[in-house]
């Protein structure tokens, strides 16, 4: 439809500036999807993509600080987010606070992380690796395309060879079965949450990468991005249905109605509202046929 | 939120009716707490003029925390109220000059409206209701963005929206008086008609609340619009302090809500709280933030805490014997 309306989003160059643009936000989805899957929601990205961003700007060279750790330090933003997704996991499964205020509160806690390391200054980085994953093209896409079409290939794997994929539908699908058929649920929340968090920090990284700088609002708008590209793709947010293919084609979904909107003229702004129609109408749509049958929605 | 909730009405032993006791004065102590240990770290603190400013700032935070406590205690929680306050703001701000003093009302009667619909969604549709309002989050500042041309808007001539600055008897400022008002007037409001125990049924058991016969889609619908509704008060007192309306005026005023309500006690699951306690909360925050600067930690910790606060609160007030699983 908009390949009829606009010519320029007919050429080559508009299908590769999708891709690229789509990179980040496919990482993103990726680790969301395992936790809607489970029928949790993690609204954390935002916040843990800031303090990941920040931690590897400044431990890459940069204009900060001498330090110059180079691949370490982007492992060690990944771990960063590692540890704000088991930090969600753990308030859910010990505390039982119910997982989208305990990933409101952690997401402010990595916003306020990253506000700490910001300090006022912005970190520019100079490390020619990580500057080049955002310019350097392999057949035509940027590394960041490749990285993102990595993650999505690790995903599938896991998601469909491994306990952690299957049991995280699992838990989407009939939790209370699970339960009384001997499995322990806790680990396993914990380690999707975990698992999702590192998929954060990685986007951060990309961000990262993509500005040349460390910002402490480099995932603004991630969180709902994802989430609405998940729930297009087709993951229930009831859980128990979707994968990390549904939410790729998901992702090149919204990218491609968000970049087509602009190539026809309406103003970006609307971007998040369009996206907010999406999601209401994707989740109504999904529930309409047992709408009778659920009579409690909370 | 929960999916699965057992249907069995709450039981209060006689313990438990104990600790509702004393975590009903819980925010009250640690408001006590926060006023001494602030007049130790700084002497100046306790005086007139720094308590009016700490009041001022406090004010729109209780308006917002309010209304957001009625869906709350319906089980459900309004994630749109931060958004839709900026685009009050934003409303406001365009209005004032053609409607005058009519812009107030306007704003306030269209933000319930926007409520209203919220709500309408979140029953009909049978989507959960932190998804409705997270949409509308999104919705509503991209609406916000577009109306404002993504700028601030100035209020030139305030004359509208300054009665809010006066101070009554000349120590209490206006707007916190309005906002003591407005909890009185809900708070009452639910006292003297069956809505307190309409709103509770729905929140303790809604399935049980639907086989006794309470609208609990009228009650839910009606709990939004009040959210919208105190939603737009708050813009109107934003622009009122600011003299100006911006899209992002009010969004970081979300997460402070939200502790507000949790730190005042009011339970995530629903039916346990009130909008007193709401009130106590968004003291309790507001002395937090203003309180930081003055012990000497920077107020990037602010964001930190108000996380911390949420997670550890929601834990702690958390109905336990209700919720099975936990999504």
């Amino acid at each position: 439809m908009f390949a009829a309306l606009s010519p320029q989003f007919r050429s080559v160059d508009n299908v590769r500036s999708i891709v690229d643009a789509a990179a980040v936000l496919a990482v993103v989805t990726c680790g969301i999807t395992f936790v809607l899957m489970m029928g949790s929601i993690d609204l954390s990205a935002a916040g843990v993509m800031g303090a990941s961003a920040l931690t590897v700007s400044l431990l890459v060279a940069n204009n900060r600080n001498d330090n110059d750790f180079g691949f370490l330090g982007i492992v060690v933003a990944v771990l960063l987010g590692c540890a704000f997704g088991s930090l969600s996991g753990f308030a859910l499964v010990l505390l039982k606070v119910p997982s989208f205020m305990a990933t409101l509160g952690v997401s402010a806690i990595g916003l306020g992380v990253a506000t700490l390391m910001f300090a006022g200054v912005q970190p520019n980085i100079s490390d020619t690796m990580l500057e080049s994953w955002a310019i350097e093209r392999f057949l035509g896409f940027s590394y960041l395309a490749w990285i993102a079409a990595a993650c999505i290939l690790v995903g599938w794997l896991i998601q469909r060879y491994t306990r952690l994929g299957r049991y995280a539908f699992a838990i989407g699908g009939a939790e209370e079965v699970l339960t009384l058929s001997g499995v322990k649920v806790r680990p396993y929340k914990v380690a999707v949450f975990t698992f999702a968090g590192a998929f954060y920090g990685l986007g951060g990284v990309m961000v990262t990468s993509q500005l040349g700088a460390g910002l402490v609002q480099a995932g603004n708008g991630y969180d709902f991005s994802a989430i609405t590209a998940a729930v297009v793709g087709g993951t229930l947010l009831t859980g128990g249905r979707g994968g990390v293919l549904h939410s790729a084609v998901g992702v090149l979904l919204v990218m491609v109605l968000t970049n087509g909107l602009v190539q026809v003229g309406v103003s970006p702004y609307w971007q998040g509202g369009v996206e907010g129609v999406i999601v209401v109408a994707a989740v109504a749509a999904a529930v309409i046929p047992q709408r009778r049958r659920n009579q409690v929605v909370k | 939120m929960s999916t699965s909730v057992a249907i069995k009405p709450p039981v209060e032993p006689a313990v438990g009716k104990e600790r509702t006791r004393l975590t009903g004065f819980m925010p009250l102590i640690a408001l006590a707490a926060l006023i001494a240990a602030l007049t130790i770290a700084d002497p100046d603190f306790l005086t007139q003029r720094s308590l009016t400013a700490a009041a001022r700032t406090a004010a729109p935070l209780i308006v917002l925390a309010a209304g957001a406590t009625l869906v709350v205690l319906c089980g459900g929680i309004d994630l749109s109220i931060a958004a839709l306050a900026s685009l009050s703001t934003v409303f406001l701000a365009l209005w004032i000059p053609d409607l005058g003093g009519l812009a107030t009302p306007a704003v306030i009667l269209v933000a319930a409206v926007i409520g209203v619909l919220q709500g309408a969604a979140h029953v009909l549709l049978r989507i959960p209701s932190f998804i409705v309002t997270l949409g509308g989050m999104s919705i509503l500042s991209a609406v916000a963005l577009v109306v404002s041309g993504a700028g601030t808007v100035r209020v030139v001539d305030d004359s509208t929206v300054k009665w809010l600055d006066l101070y009554v008897g000349g120590y209490v400022p206006m707007s916190v008086m309005v906002a003591v008002i407005v909890v009185a007037l809900i708070a009452v409001l639910l006292k003297v008609t069956p809505l307190q125990s309409w709103v509770s049924a729905t929140g303790y058991s809604e399935s049980a609340a639907r086989l006794a016969g309470t609208p609990v889609d009228l009650v839910k619908i009606g709990a939004f619009a009040v959210s919208g509704a105190c939603a737009g008060l708050a813009a109107v007192m934003l622009v009122s302090r600011q003299f100006s309306g911006g899209p992002t005026m009010a969004d970081n005023l979300l997460l402070p809500a939200v502790a507000a309500i949790v730190v005042g006690g009011t339970a995530i699951t629903g039916g346990h709280g009130s909008v007193w306690r709401s009130l106590a909360g968004a003291l309790v925050v507001t002395l937090l933030r203003v309180g930081l600067p003055i012990v000497g930690v920077p107020s990037a910790y602010e964001q930190i805490l108000y996380g911390a606060i949420i997670v550890v609160a929601v834990a702690l007030t958390l109905d336990k014997s209700k919720v099975s699983i936990i999504k």
